[in-house]
C-alpha cells in the first residue's frame, strides 16, 4: 500500500507541477486548484489529504516563475496576471465595506483569498486587506451571534441533519 | 556631520522628557512611557473586531532590566535545585512510573501552549497602542519564551535522569498519530494565536491563564509531590510566578476595550466560545491526567474544577470585570456537567486506543477502582467491570491478541471526533454530556458533541476543518500507520505506548499489532 506522505497522488501532481514553464499557466493550475480542492465551499474531496501538500508545491514553483517574469518594481505592486494590486485591493474593501450581510462577506473573503493568496498578490499588499476584509466579516458574524436557534442556523447554513441525538 | 532623523528625535524628547536622576525602577518606568509614538495613522497588524484603547496601564511596571534580574535568581533557584540537589538525590528514579507517563503528556503539550503564546503576545503587542500595555505584553512575550525552554527542558530532564524516557524526548514525531494532538493544538494553537486579537487575548489570557492554570500549573504540582515527582513543582511553580502578570494583562485587554462600543456587542460571544474551546479540552484531559496518570490520589478532579474553574474564576474573577461588562460564560453550567464524568469517558477511549499515543497507559488497580467508586458513585458499574474484563482478555499482554479498541466494535459503540474540539467521543457508552450531532455539508460529513462547538462551525465553518485520524488513515492498517507515523522506540519495531507500566510487563511491537489486524474507519461513513 502507498505510504501516507508518499503517494501516487502527489507524484502526479509533482510531475505535473514540473512541465509548468510560464508564470500565466502556473497562476491558471494554481487559482484552479485551490477551488476545486482547498475552498471551503467545495464539493470534490478527492484530494483532500494531500491538497494543501500539492497547493504548497504549485506556490514554490508560481513562486520561481514569478521571480524570472518580474522586475522588482512589479513584484512589490502587482498581482501575477500583470493587474495593480492595490486596485484589486480597494475594489473588493469596498464591496466588503458595502456588504451588510455575513453569508455574502465570508464569500467576499473566501473567494479573495482563492484568487489573491500569495504568490499571486504581493504579501504586503494582500495581508492588510485580508486583516480589513477580516475585521468587517467578523464584526458581522459576531452581531447577535445566539440570535438565531440551532435549527434555524442549519437551515440558513444550508447543511442537511445526518442525526440528532 | 548632519545627525540622522531617528538621533535628533530622540535628543529633542530627551530634551522635553529629562532622564531621572535615581534608579528606581518605577520611576525609569515612568520616564520610559512618555516616549510614546504617534498613534494617528497606527493600526493593529492583526484582525480585531474592537479598538484598543492609546491610554491603557499596567499593573507590573516592569521594565525589561529588572524584570531580567528578578528572572535570572528564579532561574538560578530552578536550575540549581534540578541540577544539583535533584540529582544527587536520584529524583527522577523515585517518582511513581504511572506519573512519569504522565508529565510526558503534561509538560509537552504545555511546552507547545507556551511556544503559541510567545506569539500570540508578540501579536497583541501589534496590536495594542498604549504605551504601557505594550510594555506588560512585552514582559509576557519574554515570559513565553522561558517557560517553552522550561518544558522542554522538564521533559529532558526526565529523559535523562528519570525512567523510560521514550516519549520524554521527540514526543512531537507522533503528532500526525496521537489524537490527543490535535484537540491540543486546538486549545493551545489555533485558539491563541488565529481569528480576531482581542478574542485570542481572551482564549490566552482571560481563560487560558486566568482560569486553567490555577487547575494546569498549580494542582499538577500537588499530584506530582504526591507521586514522588520534585522536578515539576520545582520548575512548574517558578512559571506560576510569571503568570499573575499574564493575568494581569488579560484584566487590562478588558479595560483596554471597555469603552469601546463593539466590547458590548461581542464581549460576551467571544468570552463563551473561549470558555467553551478551552474547557472542552482541558476539562476531560487535565482530570484524566491527574487521576488516571497517578498513582496516590489528592483529590477528585470535580473539587478541583470547581473551586477553580467555577468558583474563583467563574464567580470572583469574571465577577471583579463584571463592570466592564463581562458576564460568567453561558457554557458554564455544561462545563460543569462535563467536569463529573468526562475525564473518566475519555481515559476509556484512550486507553483503547493507548498505540497511537507517545506514553504509557495503566487500568486502575483495585485499590484505585474502590477511590473511584467512593469519590464518583457509579463508576465500578460504568467503567470498572469494563475494565476487569479487558484485563481478564489480557489487554496488557502482548501475546493476548486483543486490544480494547476491539471491545467498543464488538458492542456497537462507534468512537466519533468532534470536529470543532477534535476530542474523541462515544455518544453510546459515556456517562458525560456528549450528545451525537451529524451534519452534512457540500457533501462531506462533520461530527459534533456538544451544542456549543456544532454552533461554532456553523458559524465560521471554514475555522474548522481539520480532519481526524480515521479520516487520514481509514483503510490503513493500525501498525503500518504507527510505524510511518513514528510511534516506535530508537530499536524500529518497539512501541513506544504501551497499554502498562509494568517493569516486568512484555513490551508490544509493531508485529503484535499487526496480528490482531486492526484497520481504520471511519465511522460516519456508515451514517
Amino acid at each position: 500500500m502507498a505510504k501516507i506522505h508518499d503517494n501516487p497522488n502527489r507524484d502526479e501532481w509533482v510531475k505535473k507541477i514540473a512541465g509548468l514553464t510560464t508564470l500565466a499557466a502556473g497562476v491558471a493550475l494554481l487559482t484552479d486548484f485551490r477551488v476545486k480542492h482547498l475552498s471551503p465551499f467545495k464539493t470534490d474531496f478527492s484530494l483532500e489529504l494531500d491538497g494543501q501538500w500539492i497547493e504548497c508545491k504549485i506556490e514554490e514553483k508560481v513562486a520561481l516563475l514569478k521571480h524570472q517574469e518580474f522586475n522588482d518594481k512589479q513584484f512589490l505592486n502587482n498581482c501575477t496576471c500583470g493587474t495593480e494590486a492595490q486596485k484589486i485591493a480597494d475594489k473588493v474593501v469596498a464591496e466588503m465595506d458595502a456588504c451588510t450581510d455575513q453569508y455574502v462577506a465570508e464569500k467576499i473573503h473566501v473567494n479573495f483569498r482563492l484568487a489573491n493568496k500569495p504568490p499571486i498578490m504581493p504579501v504586503n499588499i494582500f495581508l492588510d486587506t485580508d486583516r480589513l476584509l477580516g475585521n468587517k466579516l467578523m464584526e458581522l458574524r459576531n452581531t447577535d451571534y445566539y440570535a438565531l436557534p440551532l435549527e434555524e442556523l442549519r437551515k440558513v447554513r444550508g447543511v442537511k441533519v445526518i442525526t440528532l441525538q | 556631520m548632519a545627525i540622522s532623523s531617528a538621533t535628533k528625535a530622540a535628543t529633542d524628547a530627551l530634551a522635553v522628557n529629562r532622564a531621572p536622576v535615581s534608579v528606581g525602577a518605577q520611576e525609569v518606568h515612568r520616564w520610559l512611557q512618555s516616549f510614546t509614538w504617534d498613534f494617528e495613522k497606527n493600526r493593529t497588524k492583526y484582525s480585531t473586531k474592537y479598538k484598543m484603547a492609546n491610554d491603557t496601564k499596567e499593573q507590573f511596571k516592569l521594565i525589561a532590566k529588572e524584570y531580567a534580574r528578578m528572572e535570572s535568581v528564579k532561574d538560578e533557584r530552578q536550575f540549581g535545585s534540578l541540577q544539583d540537589v535533584l540529582t544527587r538525590v536520584d529524583a527522577g528514579n523515585r517518582v511513581h512510573p504511572k506519573w512519569n507517563e504522565s508529565m510526558k503528556v503534561i509538560s509537552n503539550f504545555l511546552e507547545v501552549g507556551e511556544y503559541n503564546a510567545i506569539a500570540a503576545t508578540g501579536m497583541l503587542w501589534d496590536s495594542a497602542t498604549a504605551p504601557e500595555q505594550k510594555n506588560g505584553y512585552l514582559g509576557q512575550v519574554l515570559d513565553e519564551i522561558r517557560h517553552t525552554n522550561q518544558c522542554g527542558y522538564v521533559n529532558y530532564y526526565f529523559t535523562k535522569h528519570g525512567q523510560d524516557a521514550a516519549g520524554h524526548n521527540d514526543a512531537r514525531r507522533t503528532r500526525a498519530i496521537g489524537p490527543l494532538w490535535k484537540g491540543m493544538k486546538r486549545v493551545f494553537s489555533d485558539g491563541f494565536i488565529s481569528g480576531d486579537a482581542v478574542e485570542c487575548s481572551i482564549n490566552l489570557q482571560l481563560v487560558g491563564e486566568a482560569c486553567f492554570t490555577n487547575p494546569l500549573i498549580v494542582a499538577v504540582t500537588e499530584w506530582a509531590s504526591a507521586n514522588g515527582d520534585e522536578m515539576t513543582p520545582t520548575v512548574f511553580l517558578s512559571i506560576e510566578t510569571d503568570e499573575l502578570r499574564h493575568m494581569a494583562n488579560g484584566y487590562q485587554t478588558i479595560v483596554s476595550i471597555a469603552n469601546d462600543e463593539a466590547a458590548s456587542k461581542y464581549l460576551n460571544t467571544d468570552l463563551n466560545n473561549a470558555f467553551w474551546t478551552q474547557q472542552k479540552y482541558f476539562t476531560p484531559v487535565l482530570g484524566m491526567m491527574f487521576e488516571y496518570g497517578s498513582h496516590f490520589k489528592v483529590e477528585p478532579w470535580v473539587k478541583t474544577w470547581n473551586r477553580w474553574v467555577y468558583e474563583d474564576w467563574g464567580g470572583i474573577w469574571i465577577g471583579r470585570l463584571g463592570k466592564y461588562g463581562v458576564e460568567s460564560p453561558a457554557s458554564l453550567r455544561d462545563a460543569k456537567k462535563d467536569a463529573y464524568w468526562a475525564h473518566h469517558d475519555l481515559f476509556m477511549i484512550a486507553y483503547a486506543l493507548w498505540p497511537t499515543g507517545f506514553f504509557r497507559l495503566t487500568l486502575p488497580t483495585a485499590e484505585e477502582a474502590e477511590w473511584y467508586e467512593a469519590n464518583y458513585p457509579g463508576w465500578y458499574e460504568m467503567y470498572g467491570k469494563v475494565y476487569e474484563e479487558w484485563r481478564a482478555r489480557g489487554c496488557e499482554d502482548p501475546n493476548s491478541g486483543f486490544l480494547p479498541l476491539q471491545w467498543f466494535a464488538e458492542n456497537n459503540h462507534p468512537i466519533y471526533i468532534d470536529r470543532v474540539s477534535q476530542v474523541p467521543f462515544c455518544p453510546s457508552y459515556c456517562k458525560g454530556a456528549s450528545t451525537l450531532r451529524v451534519l452534512e455539508f457540500n457533501g462531506k460529513k462533520h461530527s459534533f458533541s456538544d451544542q456549543w462547538g456544532e454552533r461554532m462551525w456553523l458559524s465560521e465553518p471554514e475555522r474548522y476543518e481539520c480532519q481526524n485520524i480515521f479520516e487520514q488513515y481509514e483503510g490503513r492498517e493500525l501498525s503500518e500507520v504507527i510505524a510511518e507515523g513514528h510511534g516506535v522506540r530508537s530499536d524500529g519495531f518497539t512501541l513506544i505506548a504501551q497499554p502498562h507500566t509494568s517493569k516486568d510487563g512484555k513490551l508490544w511491537t509493531l508485529d503484535d499489532l499487526k496480528k490482531i489486524g486492526c484497520v481504520f474507519a471511519d465511522p460516519l461513513k456508515s451514517l
